[in-house]
C-alpha cells in the first residue's frame, strides 16, 4: 500500500513538473514564432519596396504587406479544383502549389510582384492565356533586367517578336525558368534540370531532334546525372539568356568562338578538341560513318557473343545436371 | 570429387597448373577489373538506382572517377607483366608457341567446341581436353585484346586535351563508344556468359575451382580433366615437371580459404552489377 501510495505522490509530482516543463515549452514556442514572424515581416517590408515600388498598387496593399496579399491570392488559388476557367486555349489550372511557391526562388516576392495588374480581391477575371505570356516577361524585366536585354537580342528573343509560328513556340522567360516553382540557381537539382527545360524543345525525334538524350550520354550527361555538379549542361557551351545558333557567328559555339567556350573548363584544349561532336548517337545512320561502324559492330558482337555463351552454358549445365555431375556420384569424374 | 575429400583423404599428389607469376597476374586482373567495373559501369547505366548508391558510396562522382583511373594503373601493370612474359615466351624459346600444350588456337580447338556440342546432346563422348580449352583460350585472349582495345580508348579519354593535339575530335567519340561497349562485352563475358561459368560453375569444378588461387589441382582430377595433356606428358616423360607432392595440409586448407573468400565477394560483385544493370529495364 505505502509502495502505491509512494509512487501516486510520485506521479502527481512529476506530473506538475511535466506540466510546468510543457507550460515553459509553450511559451518559449509562442515567444519564438513571435520573433521569428517579426523578423520575417522586417526583412520582407525591407525588401519589398524595392521590388514592388514600381508594380504593385501604391496604397492599401502595400501596407497590408505581402504576406497578407499572398495570403489573400492563396485564399482561393490554393484550393486545387477551383480557378479551373475556360478561355481561348482551352482550360487554364489556376491552382497555385503554394508550399512550392514558398520554396521557389520567389517565395518571398507578393504575388503582384509579377503579376500586374491585380490589386483588389475578387479581382477582375482575365480569361485569355496570352495575357498573361505578355505580362509575365515585362514582369520578370522589372528585377532582371540585364538577363531580359540580353534575351531580347538572343534567338530566343527574336523569334519571340516576330509573329511567326515559329514565333508563337519561342520560349519566354517562363517557359525556361518556369513560374510560381522558380528554382534557386546552382544547386545541384537545378542544374540536373536543365537539360530537361532545354529538352522541352530540343529532346524530340524532329528537327532539332535527341539533343537531350545525346548530350546526357557524354561525359558531361553521364556526371551530371549522377551528381557531379561541376559537370557541363547545355548552358555552359550554348550560352543561356543571349543563346544564338551555332551557325550565328556570335554564337559561344561558332567556328571562331567554340575554343574558348570549351577552355573555359579544358584551359589545355587545342582546335582539335573542339572538334568533339556532343550530339551524336553513335547507333542513328546520322553519325559519322565510323562511329555509326564501330556502334553497330559492338551492337551485333555482343548479341552474338552473349547468346553463344549463353546457350554453350546452358548446355553444359543441362549435360552437368543429366549426368549427375553437380550432385551425387561425381559421375563425371 | 571435390578438393574437401581430397583432403580429408590425404592428398598424395598434384598437377601444377598455374606460376605464382601467373596467380599473382590474376589477382591483379581480379582487383582491376572489379574496381574498373564498379566505378565504370555506373556511368553507363546512369539511370539506374543502383548506380547512383554505387556513386555516392564512392564518394560521388569525381571520386569514383579518381579511383577509376587508379584501378586502370593496376590494369596496365598487369598488362605489362603480361606482355613481358609473353615477350620473354616467344623470343626466349621457352616454349612451342603452336603444339598441344599453347594457349594459341589451332584447328584442334574448332574440333573440340563441335566435340562438345556432341557431347551436350549425348551423341558422343566428352572430348579429349587439352592443357587449354578452347573457352580458356576465348577468355584469355579476349581479356588481352580487351585490354588493349578498353586499355587504349580509356587512356585517350583520361587525357583528351593531349589526344586531341595529335588526333581530331572524332576520335574522342570513337573513344568513347569502343570504351563503353568493349567494357559492356567484357563485363557480360566475365560475370555471366563464359567466365565466371567455365571456372566455377562448370560440373567439374563446382561450385568453386582453386587452381587459380592454389596453382595446383589433385593429380586425379588432372587426369580427367585434362586427359589429352597427361597422356602425351606421359608419352614424353615430362609428367614429373608438373607433378608434384601436395603441399601441407595447412597451406591447403588457406588456398581453400582464399577460394572461398574471393568467389563469395566475385559472386556479389556480379549479381550487383547485373541488378544495376537490368533495374531501368523495370523502375
Amino acid at each position: 500500500m505505502g509502495g502505491d501510495l509512494n509512487s501516486a505522490r510520485q506521479l502527481a509530482k512529476e506530473f506538475t513538473c511535466s506540466k510546468r516543463a510543457a507550460a515553459a515549452a509553450v511559451l518559449a514556442i509562442v515567444l519564438a514564432v513571435v520573433l521569428a514572424s517579426a523578423a520575417l515581416a522586417a526583412s520582407t517590408t525591407t525588401l519589398l519596396p524595392a521590388t514592388t515600388n514600381t508594380t504593385a498598387p501604391s496604397g492599401s496593399d502595400q501596407a497590408a504587406g505581402s504576406e497578407d496579399l499572398t495570403t489573400r491570392c492563396l485564399t482561393c488559388h490554393s484550393q486545387e479544383y477551383l480557378g479551373t476557367v475556360q478561355d481561348d486555349k482551352g482550360t487554364q489550372n489556376l491552382y497555385i502549389d503554394s508550399a512550392a511557391y514558398h520554396d521557389s526562388a520567389h517565395g518571398l516576392l507578393p504575388c503582384n510582384a509579377c503579376h500586374t495588374g491585380f490589386s483588389h480581391d475578387p479581382h477582375k477575371m482575365v480569361n485569355n492565356a496570352e495575357f498573361f505570356r505578355q505580362t509575365a516577361n515585362e514582369a520578370c524585366r522589372n528585377c532582371h533586367d540585364d538577363q531580359f536585354e540580353m534575351y531580347k537580342q538572343s534567338y530566343h528573343g527574336t523569334l519571340s517578336r516576330g509573329g511567326t509560328a515559329a514565333g508563337e513556340k519561342a520560349p519566354i522567360c517562363i517557359d525556361c525558368h518556369g513560374t510560381h516553382a522558380i528554382q534557386k540557381v546552382g544547386t545541384l537539382e537545378y542544374k540536373q534540370s536543365i537539360s530537361d527545360v532545354c529538352g522541352k524543345c530540343h529532346g524530340g525525334r524532329e528537327g532539332h531532334g535527341g539533343r537531350e538524350a545525346t548530350f546526357l550520354d557524354t561525359y558531361h550527361g553521364k556526371a551530371i546525372t549522377l551528381g557531379r555538379e561541376s559537370a557541363a549542361t547545355c548552358v555552359d557551351c550554348h550560352g543561356a539568356h543571349s543563346i544564338l545558333p551555332v551557325s550565328n557567328p556570335q554564337s559561344t559555339l561558332s567556328e571562331a568562338n567554340i575554343l574558348p567556350t570549351c577552355q573555359k573548363c579544358h584551359p589545355d584544349a587545342s582546335k582539335g578538341f573542339s572538334t568533339f561532336l556532343v550530339h551524336v548517337k553513335p547507333t542513328s545512320t546520322k553519325a559519322p560513318l565510323i562511329v555509326f561502324a564501330v556502334a553497330v559492330f559492338y551492337l551485333l558482337m555482343i548479341i552474338a557473343v552473349f547468346a553463344f555463351g549463353g546457350i554453350h552454358t546452358l548446355l553444359y549445365i543441362y549435360r552437368g545436371l543429366k549426368d549427375g555431375m553437380y550432385f551425387g556420384k561425381g559421375g563425371g569424374h | 570429387m571435390s578438393a574437401g575429400t581430397d583432403a580429408k583423404e590425404g592428398m598424395r599428389l598434384v598437377y601444377h597448373r598455374f606460376s605464382p607469376f601467373h596467380r599473382f597476374n590474376h589477382y591483379l586482373v581480379m582487383i582491376s577489373f572489379f574496381g574498373l567495373v564498379l566505378t565504370g559501369l555506373p556511368l553507363k547505366f546512369k539511370t539506374s538506382y543502383w548506380s547512383q548508391v554505387l556513386m555516392d558510396a564512392f564518394g560521388g562522382v569525381a571520386a569514383a572517377g579518381f579511383a577509376h583511373r587508379a584501378f586502370a594503373v593496376v590494369n596496365i601493370l598487369y598488362f605489362i607483366l603480361e606482355g613481358s612474359y609473353m615477350a620473354y615466351f616467344v623470343i626466349g624459346r621457352k616454349g612451342p608457341i603452336f603444339d598441344d600444350d599453347s594457349i594459341v588456337p589451332g584447328l584442334k580447338d574448332w574440333q573440340d567446341m563441335k566435340g562438345m556440342f556432341r557431347w551436350f546432346f549425348g551423341k558422343g563422348p566428352k572430348p579429349l581436353l587439352n592443357r587449354f580449352t578452347y573457352w580458356e583460350k576465348f577468355d584469355y585472349w579476349a581479356l588481352f585484346a580487351g585490354t588493349v582495345l578498353i586499355g587504349g580508348s580509356g587512356l585517350m579519354m583520361w587525357f583528351p586535351e593531349a589526344t586531341t593535339r595529335v588526333l581530331p575530335g572524332i576520335t574522342l567519340n570513337l573513344a568513347l563508344v569502343l570504351h563503353s561497349n568493349e567494357a559492356f562485352l567484357a563485363t557480360g563475358v566475365i560475370f555471366i556468359f563464359v567466365h565466371f561459368f567455365s571456372a566455377h560453375g562448370r560440373p567439374e569444378s563446382f561450385p568453386a575451382d582453386e587452381v587459380i588461387f592454389s596453382g595446383y589441382l589433385p593429380v586425379e582430377h588432372y587426369i580427367h580433366e585434362r586427359p589429352l595433356e597427361y597422356e602425351n606428358r606421359l608419352k614424353a616423360g615430362t609428367l614429373d615437371q608438373v607433378v608434384r607432392p601436395a603441399p601441407s595440409k595447412a597451406k591447403r586448407r588457406m588456398f581453400g580459404w582464399v577460394t572461398g573468400i574471393v568467389t563469395v565477394f566475385a559472386f556479389l560483385v556480379a549479381s550487383y552489377t547485373l541488378l544495376l544493370i537490368i533495374w531501368p529495364l523495370f523502375f
